[in-house]
C-alpha cells in the first residue's frame, strides 16, 4: 500500500477545464470516496491516478515517486470499471490470473494468488466458470479479485455500486469494506450518489465543475459542510439567505438567526439547517427554549412516511423542509401556522 | 503544446495508444503515435489498391488510344461508340429491367418473410432461418449449374425468365437478413397497441410496420438490385445466347478481344454501383451505429 | 419479447406460414430442388434429353478418383482459395484494427465507406479493370519503366498471380468487414483493463484482440474461401491459359462439352470437399474454446 499525492493538477479538454487546481491525500491503507455529479471531474481524476490521463500541470505522487508522465501500464495500480471489464474469451482463474501471468510470475504462484484471492472474495468454488454465466455480483467480485491479486500499490475502483441492484449493493458495501480492510490497499473510489460515499469511505472529497469544494470525514462533511453545494449535495438543508451581524445572522423576515460557537465567521450569506434538526409546534404549542433559533411558517403540505412525516412549509416566499420523527401526535393540518425552533449549534454557515 | 490528445482524428489519448507524455521539453512522438502513423498509412495504402484498378480504368476510358496505352489523351470517342452500341445498349436495358423486376419481387417476398419470423414463434422457425444461409453459402458456380439442370428437366429452359427466377432467389436472403436487422430494433409493443385501438393484421402493417422499418426495406431493395445487376455467374448459366444480360455480354467482349467501349461501360457501371451503395449508407448508417 | 398475434383466424403457425410462404416456395423451386435434381444428375450415365439411353451410375464420380488431372485441378482451386483467403485475412486485419480502434469519428466513415463500396460494384468489371494495370504497357510497366533506368516488360497478365491479386483485390472487403464487426464489439474498457493490469500491446493483442476479433475473421474466411474454389470467371480472365481450375472445367462440362451428369458430379464433390473443410474448421473452432 502507499499514500498517493495529487499536487495542483488541472486539466483542460478544448473549453472546459476538467480539473482546476486539484490537490488531495490519500493516506495509505485508506478507503477514499470521490464524490460529486456527472461532469464533476471525478472520473477525469481518478483516470489521472491510473495514468490513462496525462495533467497538463500539477503532479500526481504514488509512495512519493512522480508518476505523471508514467503510462497506466508501469504504475501497479489496480482497477475495477463500472462494467468490470472481465475477459469474455477466458474464464474465471484466467481472468484473475492475467495480470499475474503478464508478470511471467511462476504457474503454481499463480494458481495459488488466485486461489487465495478468490477465497476472500467468496468465490473459491467458481475459478472454472465462464463470464458469461456470471451474476452481476459475481463478476463484480471477480472485477475485484482480478484488481488485487497483483498487490498494487492503489486500488481504483470506478463507480463500484451502481450497476448492481438496492440489495445487491448494501451487501457489497459491506463486502467492499471487509476485503479492503483485508488487503489493506489505499483505495480510491467514485461515486455519484451520496449515501454510498458516506457509508464506504474513511474520508470524502466532493468534486464540482472540476474543482475539489471540501474534505473531510462523512461526519465532517454532514455536521460541518462549507458550501451551500455541499450542503445540499450531501443530505438535505434548507438555506436562508441573510446579512451577518454581531450574535448571528439576519434573515429575510427580521429574524436573527444564532449560530454555535464552532461556527467560524468568514463574511458568509447564508446559513443552512438540517430539516431533522427543526422542530415543529402550532402556535398553541409549549414554550420554546429561549435559546433556539425561532421562525414562524405556514404548513403547505405533508407527507406521512412511517417513521417520520415530511413538512414542507411556506416562510418569506421560500419552501423550508422538517422532518419530524412519528411520536404518534396527530399530522398538522395544511394551513396551519407553526413555529419552527432549532438550536444555534445546528446553525451551519456556509458560502 | 496540444491541448486536446489527437492528431488528425486519432486519438491519442484512445486506449489503445495513449503513451503521450505531455511535456513540451520531451518529443511528441512516442510508440504509440507513431505505430498510428504507420497504421494510418496503411490503410491509405490499401485504399489505393482497392481503388487503383478502377481509376485506372476510368481513364482509360477516356483515353484515345485504342491499345491502352499511354501517355494520356482525352477523348469521348468511346463513350459515343459506347452510345450507338446496339448490343451493349441492349443488354444494359434488359440488366435494368431484370433488376427491377428482381427488386420488386424479391423486397415483396423478404419483407413478408421478416415480418413472419419477427411477429411469430413456431416450429421450424429456426429451420427456416438457417436454410436461408445456403444460398448464400453455396458457390454461385454450383447453384446456377443446378438452376440449369432444373429449369431444362422441367421444360422452362433457359432465358430471361429463368433469370429472374434465379436472380429472386439470389436476392432473396439478402433482403430477409438486411429487413429483419431493421425489425429487430422496432418494438412490438407498437403492433399491439394499435391492435388494442382496433386496427386489423393488414393495417398495422401499412400504417405502422412498414413506416418504421422504410430506410431497412429501402436498404433491401437496393441490396437485391445490386444483387441482380451486378450478377455474373447465374446469368451466365441461364442466358439464352441472343439476349444476355449486361455482365455477360462484357464477358463475352471481353473474350473475343478488345474494344475500349468495355472500359465506358464497366466505368459507367461502377460508378452507378458505388452511387448507389452511397445512397444505401446515407439510409442505413454503416461503419458506426449497426 | 416476442408475442404471438393470434389471430380469431388462425394459430400462430399458419399465419406466419402464409407470409413467409411465398419467399420460401421460390428458395424451394429456384435453389433447393435444382440441387436436388442435380444430385440426380450426377448419377445419370447420358443426359435424358438428347433422346439416348441413360441409367444410373457411378461413373461420373469414379471419374474424379481415375483421372489424376481432376484431382490435380481440385488441389491446385483449393491451394488458391487457402492462398486468397490468407493473404486477405492478413492484408485485412491491421487495416479493421485502424478503423475499429484507432481511427475515430467522421474519418472513420468516410474511410469505411471507401473501403466497401467497391464491393458493391461489379465483379466482372473490377476483375476486368485490373487488365489495363497489369498488362504489359499497362501501368504497372508505365510507372517502373519511369523508375527503373532499364527497361522493364512486366507482363503480369495471364499469369496465376495475376489471378491472386485479381481475387484478392475482390475479396478483401469482406475481410476487413467481418474483422471490423467483430473488432468493434471489443469495448474499449476491457483493453484499458488489460493495461491497468500491466499488459503491453503485443500481450493486449496476442492474448485479448485476437481471440475476441476470430470469430469475425473465420467468417471473413469462410465467406472469401467457398466463392474462390468455384471460381472460373477470375482465372479466365486473368489466367487465360493458365487459368484452369476445377471451376473452369465444371463451368467446361455445361458450357462447352455438354457432359452435365460430369459437371453435376463434379460440382457435388467441391460442394462435399467444401463443406468438410468448414466442417472440420467449426470443429477446431469449438475445440478452441473450451
Amino acid at each position: 500500500m502507499a499514500e498517493v499525492n495529487v499536487i495542483k493538477v488541472s486539466k483542460q479538454y478544448g473549453e472546459s477545464r476538467a480539473l482546476d487546481d486539484v490537490s488531495i491525500r490519500f493516506a495509505e491503507g485508506g478507503l477514499y470516496g470521490l464524490l460529486g455529479p456527472s461532469g464533476s471531474g471525478k472520473t477525469t481524476l481518478l483516470r489521472m491516478i491510473a495514468g490513462f490521463v496525462f495533467p497538463d500541470s500539477g503532479q500526481i505522487r504514488i509512495d512519493d515517486q512522480p508518476v505523471e508522465r508514467l503510462p497506466v501500464e508501469r504504475r501497479e495500480i489496480g482497477m475495477v470499471f463500472q462494467n468490470y471489464a472481465l475477459f469474455p474469451n477466458m474464464n474465471v482463474a484466467d481472468n484473475v490470473a492475467f495480470g499475474l501471468s503478464v508478470r511471467h510470475v511462476d504457474k503454481s504462484e499463480i494458481k495459488r494468488r488466485v486461489g487465495e484471492v478468490l477465497d476472500l472474495v467468496q468465490l473459491g468454488s467458481l475459478h472454472g466458470r465462464r463470464i458469461n454465466q456470471l451474476s452481476g455480483g459475481q463478476r463484480q467480485r471477480v472485477a475485484l479479485a482480478r484488481a488485487i491479486v497483483t498487490r498494487p500499490r492503489v486500488l481504483l475502483l470506478d463507480e463500484p455500486l451502481s450497476a448492481l441492484d438496492k440489495s445487491l449493493r448494501v451487501d457489497m458495501q459491506v463486502e467492499l469494506r471487509r476485503i479492503q480492510r483485508d488487503v489493506a490497499i489505499t483505495t480510491v473510489f467514485v461515486t455519484h450518489d451520496q449515501e454510498e460515499a458516506l457509508t464506504l469511505s474513511d474520508r470524502v472529497g466532493i468534486l464540482r465543475d472540476g474543482r475539489l469544494i471540501q474534505e473531510g470525514t462523512a461526519r465532517e462533511l454532514y455536521d460541518q459542510p462549507a458550501s451551500e453545494f455541499a450542503a445540499t449535495f450531501l443530505g438535505d438543508a434548507n438555506i436562508l439567505s441573510g446579512r451577518l451581524e454581531t450574535g448571528g445572522m439576519r434573515v429575510d423576515d427580521g429574524s436573527l438567526i444564532r449560530f454555535g460557537v464552532r461556527s467560524t465567521v468568514s463574511n458568509q450569506t447564508k446559513c443552512a439547517v438540517r430539516p431533522e434538526k427543526i422542530a415543529l409546534q402550532r402556535a398553541t404549542g409549549e414554550a420554546v427554549p429561549s435559546a433556539h433559533n425561532r421562525l414562524t411558517a405556514q404548513v403547505a403540505h405533508h407527507v406521512f412516511a412511517g417513521v417520520n412525516t415530511t413538512y414542507m412549509l411556506d416562510w418569506c416566499g421560500k419552501r423550508l423542509k422538517v422532518h419530524v420523527q412519528n411520536s404518534g401526535d396527530d399530522l398538522i393540518p395544511v394551513g396551519s401556522q407553526v413555529t419552527l425552533s432549532w438550536s444555534p449549534d445546528s446553525t451551519i454557515l456556509v458560502h | 503544446m496540444k491541448q486536446d490528445n489527437t492528431i488528425g482524428s486519432l486519438e491519442l489519448d484512445s486506449p489503445v495508444l495513449s503513451n503521450a507524455p505531455h511535456t513540451p521539453r520531451r518529443r511528441m512522438w512516442s510508440v504509440g503515435a507513431v505505430l498510428a502513423a504507420i497504421g494510418y498509412g496503411y490503410v491509405v495504402v490499401m485504399i489505393g489498391f482497392l481503388y487503383l484498378p478502377i481509376l485506372v480504368m476510368a481513364l482509360m476510358s477516356a483515353n484515345a488510344s485504342p491499345l491502352y496505352e499511354l501517355p494520356f489523351h482525352f477523348t469521348t470517342h468511346w463513350y459515343q461508340a459506347l452510345a450507338e452500341d446496339g448490343v451493349l445498349k441492349a443488354a444494359a436495358f434488359r440488366s435494368i429491367e431484370i433488376a427491377l423486376w428482381t427488386t420488386l419481387l424479391s423486397t415483396i417476398l423478404g419483407v413478408m418473410a421478416s415480418l413472419a419470423f419477427f411477429r411469430y414463434d413456431f416450429a421450424g422457425k429456426r429451420f427456416l432461418q438457417a436454410m436461408l444461409f445456403p444460398p448464400m453459402a453455396i458457390p454461385w458456380l454450383i447453384t446456377g449449374t443446378a438452376m440449369l439442370i432444373f429449369f431444362f428437366a422441367i421444360g422452362i429452359g433457359r432465358g430471361l425468365h429463368a433469370i429472374l427466377l434465379g436472380h429472386v432467389a439470389l436476392a432473396l436472403p439478402y433482403v430477409i437478413i438486411v429487413v429483419g436487422a431493421r425489425l429487430r430494433t422496432f418494438s412490438p409493443e407498437l403492433e399491439l397497441a394499435a391492435r388494442s385501438l382496433g386496427a386489423s393484421g393488414w393495417q398495422i402493417t401499412w400504417r405502422v410496420t412498414l413506416p418504421a422499418i422504410a430506410p431497412g426495406v429501402v436498404a433491401g431493395a437496393l441490396f437485391a438490385f445490386a444483387v441482380s445487376f451486378d450478377q455474373f455467374v447465374v446469368s451466365y448459366f441461364l442466358s439464352d445466347p441472343g439476349e444476355t444480360t449486361l455482365p455477360v455480354e462484357i464477358y463475352s467482349a471481353i473474350r473475343k478481344g478488345f474494344t475500349p467501349e468495355i472500359n465506358a461501360i464497366s466505368t459507367i457501371i461502377i460508378v452507378v454501383s458505388m452511387g448507389t451503395m452511397l445512397i444505401v449508407s446515407r439510409l442505413y448508417r454503416f461503419g458506426g451505429e449497426q | 419479447m416476442k408475442f404471438a398475434l393470434s389471430s380469431p383466424q388462425g394459430r400462430p403457425l399458419v399465419r406466419a406460414m402464409t407470409l413467409a410462404g411465398p419467399a420460401y416456395v421460390w428458395l424451394l423451386l429456384a435453389v433447393f430442388l435444382p440441387l436436388s435434381v442435380m444430385l440426380f444428375y450426377s448419377f445419370m450415365s447420358d443426359v435424358p434429353t438428347s433422346g439416348g439411353n441413360w441409367s444410373l451410375t457411378f461413373q461420373n464420380y469414379l471419374t474424379f478418383f481415375d483421372e489424376p488431372l481432376y484431382r490435380k485441378l481440385m488441389v491446385r482451386s483449393l491451394g488458391l482459395s487457402a492462398q486468397v483467403t490468407l493473404i486477405c485475412t492478413v492484408l485485412g486485419f491491421p487495416c479493421a484494427y485502424m478503423l475499429a480502434k484507432v481511427i475515430r469519428g467522421r474519418t472513420r466513415e468516410a474511410l469505411f465507406l471507401l473501403i466497401i463500396l467497391p464491393f458493391w460494384s461489379n465483379g466482372l468489371v473490377r476483375i476486368f479493370s485490373w487488365n489495363m494495370v497489369l498488362r504489359s504497357g499497362g501501368v504497372v510497366d508505365w510507372v517502373l519503366n519511369h523508375l527503373w533506368p532499364w527497361t522493364v516488360n512486366t507482363d503480369l497478365m495471364f499469369s496465376y498471380p495475376a489471378i491472386v491479386i485479381g481475387l484478392v483485390h475482390s475479396y478483401l472487403p469482406y475481410s476487413v468487414l467481418t474483422a471490423y464487426l467483430s473488432l468493434q464489439a471489443i469495448d474499449d474498457s476491457l483493453i484499458e483493463a488489460a493495461r491497468s493490469m500491466g499488459a503491453g500491446r503485443l500481450t493486449i493483442l496476442r492474448r485479448l484482440i485476437l481471440p475476441l476479433a476470430m470469430p469475425g475473421m473465420l467468417a471473413g474466411a469462410v465467406l472469401t474461401f467457398v466463392p474462390v474454389v468455384g471460381a472460373f470467371m477470375e482465372p479466365r480472365l486473368l489466367g487465360g491459359r493458365k487459368g484452369t481450375f476445377i471451376g473452369t472445367v465444371i463451368e467446361d462440362q455445361f458450357v462447352a462439352v455438354f457432359n452435365w451428369p460430369l459437371g453435376a458430379a463434379l460440382s457435388f464433390t467441391l460442394l462435399a470437399l467444401v463443406l468438410a473443410i468448414l466442417f472440420a474448421g467449426m470443429r477446431l473452432s469449438r475445440r478452441k474454446d473450451k
